[in-house]
C-alpha cells in the first residue's frame, strides 16, 4: 500500500527521538455479510476497513498510533506527533528494506471475492430451508455467511518487509422454537482460513438438522438442577473452558506482570498428567491460523503444557521483553486500529487415552455439558463463568435427560486440577476471542473431559 | 468525503433516496505501568456510512477508505446488495422532523488539558493507591482515555444534521492479597468537564471493591431477599428492555410480544426513555435522522412503548421513537439514555428493611447466560450477606439464577440513590423480594 522508499522515510521519521524499535502496519479488509431470514435475504453489507498503525517501542515502553490516511505525508506526520513522546537521541537509522519470503500453507481454491453473491445465497437458502421446515415449532431460522478479505503489509526497523492475504469464511446456522410463550435457540457457526471449497468440506445438511433438533428439544427440557458435581465436559467448542481459564493466564500479557497464576510456573506440575495443551497456529486453513502474525513472526505450534507440566506460554515482541523470551508467533490484533499483543491462535486440549464412553459410564451423578455457549474469565483471579448450550444429567453412568440454562462457574487453576480424565476424541470448533487487541478468530478445542467438581448454577434445585 | 458527488452519482444510478453519514473520532489513551508511561496511543479515524433505496430495497455500505474511488464504491455495493435483498423491512429515508431540540454539550476546556498534566494525574493516582492500604498489593493498570467525535448525516431530502461530543475517562484496577487470596477492583470514571476530575474518589473506589472483596466465599444455596446495586440494576434493566426492541417483537422473538398495555414489572417500576437529559449521553437525534424525545417505556410496572426506528413504526403504524440505530450500514434498534425513576428510602433503610438477606454487588457473562428471549437467565455472581440490616461478610463465586420478568415483578422498593452508569442509564439500588441464589 505504501513504497518501500516511503516505509524508509516513515520508520526514520519514528525513530528519531531515541525509540529502538518501529513498525508500521497498514491494512485493506473487504468484509462481506449475507444472511438468510425465515427465507428472505436480507440486504447484504460490505464494508472496507482501510488504514494504517504506527508502533515505536523504547525499552518497555511503547507508543501506537492509527489513521486512515496511508499517504507518506499523513503517515509522516503521525510519526513525529507518536516520536514526540520520547526525547532521547536517534540510536537507530534503518537502511534497506528487504522483504520477507515464507512458506504459505493455506491453499486457496475458489477465493472468496470471487464468488458471486448469488451463488452464496442460493447455497445458503438450501440449508436455511432445511432448519425452517424441520419442525412446525421452528418459528425462525437463520443462516448467514461472513467472508473476510484481509490483507496486510508490515515493515519494521529491523529492516523487514512483508506482505499476506487472510481469506476467512464462517457460516453461521441458527434456530428459534417457540411453544407456548418460551423461546429456546441453538447455533452453530463452522469457519476456516480457506475460500468458498470449504463449505464443500461440510455436511451442512446434517449440521442443520442437529441446530434445528436441539432448539426444539430445548423447549421441553426443565431447568438444571445447581450445585457441585462431576461434570463431563463435551468435544469442540467445550474446549472454551480451556481458552478462558487456562488460555488467557498463558499469554504474555498475564505472564509478564506476573498479573497470571501461571507466572514463574515452568516446569511445574499445574494438571493432572492426562493433561498435554497446545496452541497451533500453523494448523492448515485452521479458523485461527495464519502464514505469519501481525508483527511478522512466523506462525508456531506451542505446547503449552506437557503432561501436567507447564512447558510455556504464548509470547509477543513487546511482552516478550519484559520475559526476556522470544516471540513464539502469537501477536495478534483485530485490525490497524489496536497494537498486537499475545493471543491464542488454534488451542486445544491434545487427545487422551480414555473413551468417551469410559468417561460417562464413570460418573454415578452429575452433568454433560456435551456443548458450551460463551463465557468470560477475570484474568487476575482466574474466576469464570461458562453456559452450557446443550446439557445433560448423567444418572448411574447414563446420559439421561436434556436440561437448560446450566451455568459452570469456578477458578481456572482449580478446574485444571480437577481435570481427571481426557478422552480420545479431539474436535475443533471456531469463535471469536475480545481481549486487548481486539476481537480476533480462534479455534478452541478439546476431547470430552472429566472434571472431577465444578459448581453448576440453574433454577432446577438440588440434583437428585 | 466529497458529498455532493456522492449524491450526483446516486441520481445516475436511479437511486430514490440515499443517505451519507461521516463519522470521525480524534483520540488519546495513555496508561502507565510502575510509574512508566507503558503504553501511549494517538488515533484519527474515519468511518463514512453509506444508505440508499433502489427499486423500493435498502442496501448499504461502509468505507473507511476515503478518496477519489470512494463515492464509486459505496454507489456499487448499495446497487448489489439492494438487486439481492428481499428483506421485508420497509425501506425509508428520512425527510426529516418539525424540530431538533439541539444542545450545544461540547466542553471545549478538555482541549487546554496537557499531556503533562494528564500523566500527572496517573502518577498520582499510582501513588495513592500504593499508599491507600497494605493488602494492595498491585496497582495494575491506571488509565486515561480522551476522545472528540464529529457525526454529520446528510441525505437526499435535504437533510444535514450535525453534533461534535467529547468526553474522557480514567481507569484504575488493583489487586488486593491476603495470603492465598488475590481479588482485584477497578473503577472506570467518565466525565466531559476537566473540573470534575475527582481523584480521590477514583482511588477509594478502585481500592475499596478490592479490599471489601477479601476473604470471599460462596454462601448458602436458597433463596434471599436481595439488594441489587446500581451498577447491575442497569445491567439487568438493559437485559429486560432489549427484548422491547420492536423489530425483535415483530419477528415474534421476544419475551414482550403482545405485551403493550400490560404490567411487565412490579407498579414500584417507571423507566423513561430519556435522551434529551443534559450529560454526556445527550443526544438529540437518531441514526436515522429523528429527533430524539423523552417519553416513558415503564409507567408503574406497565409497558407503555416498545423501541422502533423508521420501518418498525411504520409496520406497527405508530409515532417513531428514535432508536433507530446504525449497526454495520443496517438500521437497528438501540436503548440507552433509560432513567429508572428513584424511590425515597436511601441505601442504608433499604438494608435496614431487608435486615436479612443477599446485596447483589457484580454479575458476569450476561451475553452468555442469559437468553433473551425467554429472560431465563443463570450468571455469576458476587456480593454480600445483608445480617441485621447491615452489610456483612463478601460472598463470590455463586450464581444468581431466574426470569427477568419474574424479576422485575419482584421488586419491592426502589432506591433514592440514582446514579449515572457507563451504559448511559440512570438507575437506583433495587429491593427483589426473592432471588435463587446457588453456592454452597
Amino acid at each position: 500500500m505504501i513504497s518501500k522508499n516511503s516505509a524508509l522515510k516513515v520508520l526514520n521519521e519514528s525513530l528519531k527521538t531515541g525509540g529502538d524499535f518501529a513498525e508500521i502496519f497498514l491494512e485493506e479488509t473487504q468484509n462481506q455479510s449475507v444472511n438468510i431470514d425465515s427465507s428472505r435475504t436480507e440486504s447484504p453489507s460490505t464494508s472496507m476497513r482501510y488504514g494504517a498503525g504506527i508502533r515505536i517501542l523504547n525499552k518497555l515502553q511503547s507508543v501506537y498510533g492509527y489513521t486512515n490516511d496511508v499517504s507518506t505525508k499523513g503517515l509522516l506526520s503521525l510519526a513525529s506527533s507518536l516520536a514526540s513522546s520520547f526525547n532521547e537521541e536517534r540510536q537507530l537509522t534503518v537502511e534497506k528494506i528487504s522483504t520477507l519470503r515464507y512458506k504459505k500453507r493455506h491453499l486457496i481454491q475458489r477465493p472468496l471475492d470471487k464468488v458471486d453473491l448469488e451463488e452464496k445465497i442460493t447455497l445458503l437458502k438450501s440449508i436455511e430451508k432445511i432448519i425452517r421446515e424441520y419442525d412446525p415449532l421452528i418459528v425462525r431460522s437463520i443462516v448467514g455467511l461472513s467472508n473476510v478479505v484481509r490483507n496486510i503489509e508490515v515493515f519494521n526497523s529491523e529492516g523487514k518487509h512483508f506482505t499476506d492475504q487472510q481469506q476467512r469464511i464462517r457460516i453461521f446456522l441458527q434456530a428459534m422454537a417457540s411453544k407456548d410463550g418460551v423461546y429456546e435457540t441453538s447455533f452453530s457457526g463452522p469457519g476456516a482460513l480457506q475460500g468458498f471449497e470449504y463449505l464443500s468440506t461440510l455436511d451442512l445438511i446434517n449440521e442443520a438438522k442437529k441446530v434445528a433438533k436441539l432448539a426444539v428439544d430445548k423447549l421441553s427440557a426443565k431447568d438444571c438442577p445447581s450445585g457441585k458435581m462431576p461434570v463431563v465436559i463435551g468435544n469442540g467448542f467445550g474446549g472454551v473452558i480451556f481458552h478462558e481459564a487456562v488460555g488467557h493466564p498463558l499469554e504474555a500479557s498475564a505472564i509478564a506482570k506476573g498479573y497470571s497464576q501461571f507466572t514463574n510456573k515452568v516446569g511445574q506440575r499445574v494438571a493432572h498428567e492426562c493433561v498435554t495443551a497446545i496452541d497451533d497456529g500453523t494448523i492448515e486453513n485452521g479458523w485461527g491460523s495464519f502464514n505469519i502474525d501481525d508483527e511478522g513472526n512466523v506462525s508456531t505450534k506451542n505446547v503449552l503444557i506437557e503432561k501436567g507440566i507447564l512447558k510455556g506460554y504464548m509470547v509477543d515482541r513487546f511482552n516478550g521483553r519484559r520475559m526476556n523470551a522470544e516471540s513464539t508467533g502469537a501477536g495478534r490484533r483485530q485490525s490497524y486500529k489496536y497494537e498486537p499483543t499475545s493471543r491464542m491462535t488454534n488451542s486445544y486440549i491434545a487427545a487422551g487415552e480414555s473413551t468417551v464412553e469410559e468417561i460417562i459410564s464413570s460418573v454415578k451423578l452429575g452433568l454433560y455439558a456435551k456443548s458450551l455457549g460463551g463465557g468470560s474469565v477475570n484474568p487476575a483471579t482466574g474466576d469464570f463463568n461458562f453456559a452450557a448450550d446443550e446439557a445433560y444429567i448423567i444418572r448411574d453412568g447414563k446420559v439421561c435427560e436434556l436440561v437448560k440454562g446450566a451455568t459452570l462457574i469456578g477458578s481456572g487453576a482449580e478446574v485444571l486440577a480437577n481435570i481427571d480424565m481426557v478422552a480420545n476424541d479431539l474436535a475443533r470448533a471456531q469463535g471469536m476471542c475480545g481481549a486487548a487487541s481486539g476481537s480476533i478468530p480462534v479455534d478452541v478445542g478439546q476431547p470430552t473431559i472429566r472434571v472431577s467438581q465444578i459448581t453448576v448454577g440453574g433454577q432446577g434445585g438440588v440434583l437428585k | 468525503m466529497n458529498v455532493n458527488k456522492f449524491f450526483e452519482l446516486a441520481k445516475k444510478a436511479n437511486l430514490e433516496s440515499c443517505e451519507l453519514v461521516i463519522s470521525s473520532d480524534r483520540s488519546l489513551d495513555i496508561s502507565i505501568f510502575k510509574s512508566e508511561v507503558e503504553s501511549y496511543t494517538v488515533a484519527d479515524n474515519r468511518v463514512v456510512y453509506a444508505r440508499g433505496i433502489f427499486n423500493g430495497k435498502m442496501g448499504f455500505a461502509i468505507s473507511e477508505k476515503d478518496d477519489r474511488t470512494t463515492p464509486y464504491y459505496l454507489i456499487d455495493q448499495i446497487v448489489s446488495a439492494a438487486k439481492v435483498s428481499e428483506s421485508d423491512d420497509i425501506a425509508i429515508i428520512f425527510e426529516g422532523s418539525e424540530k431538533y431540540k439541539k444542545r450545544n454539550l461540547y466542553n471545549k476546556n478538555l482541549a487546554l488539558v496537557t499531556e503533562q498534566e494528564i500523566l500527572a494525574n496517573l502518577l498520582l493516582i499510582e501513588k495513592k493507591l500504593q499508599n491507600y492500604d497494605k493488602r494492595l498489593h498491585e496497582v495494575q493498570d491506571v488509565s486515561y482515555s480522551q476522545s472528540d467525535t464529529s457525526y454529520e448525516l446528510y441525505n437526499s431530502f435535504g437533510l444535514k444534521l450535525k453534533t461534535k461530543d467529547n468526553y474522557f475517562y480514567y481507569v484504575a484496577s488493583v489487586l488486593a492479597k491476603d495470603g492465598d487470596d488475590v481479588k482485584s477492583g477497578y473503577e472506570v470514571k467518565l466525565y466531559s468537564d476537566p473540573k470534575e476530575l475527582d481523584i480521590d474518589e477514583i482511588v477509594k473506589n478502585a481500592a475499596d471493591k478490592a479490599l471489601e472483596k477479601l476473604g470471599a466465599k460462596p454462601c448458602a444455596s436458597g433463596l434471599y431477599k436481595t439488594l441489587i446495586n446500581q451498577k447491575v440494576t442497569a445491567s439487568l434493566l438493559g437485559a429486560y428492555l432489549s427484548s422491547a426492541k420492536a423489530d425483535n417483537v415483530q419477528k415474534k422473538s421476544s419475551l414482550f410480544v403482545g405485551k403493550l398495555n400490560t404490567s411487565v414489572a412490579s407498579s414500584k417500576v417507571t423507566v423513561i426513555d430519556a435522551p434529551l437529559t443534559k450529560n454526556m449521553f445527550y443526544s438529540y437525534f437518531d441514526d436515522e435522522g429523528v429527533a430524539k424525545f423523552n417519553k416513558p417505556v415503564i409507567e408503574k410496572g406497565v409497558l407503555k412503548t416498545y423501541f422502533h426506528n423508521l420501518s418498525t413504526a411504520k409496520k406497527d403504524n405508530v409515532t417513531p421513537t428514535a432508536n433507530g440505530s446504525n449497526t454495520g450500514g443496517k438500521i437497528g434498534i438501540s436503548v440507552g439514555n433509560l432513567l429508572l425513576k428513584p424511590g425515597r428510602k436511601n441505601k442504608d433503610a433499604l438494608l435496614e428493611e431487608i435486615g436479612e438477606g443477599f446485596y447483589l454487588t457484580e454479575v458476569q457473562g450476561l451475553h452468555a447466560g442469559l437468553n433473551p428471549t425467554s429472560g431465563d437467565f443463570s450468571l455469576q455472581a458476587s456480593g454480600f450477606m445483608i445480617r441485621n440490616g447491615k452489610i456483612a461478610e463478601p460472598i463470590n463465586l455463586v450464581t444468581i439464577a431466574g426470569n427477568l420478568l419474574t424479576l422485575f415483578k419482584n421488586i419491592t422498593a426502589v432506591g433514592s440513590d440514582s446514579q449515572l452508569q457507563l451504559s448511559s442509564f440512570i438507575t437506583s439500588s433495587i429491593v427483589v423480594k426473592k432471588l435463587a441464589v446457588s453456592g454452597e
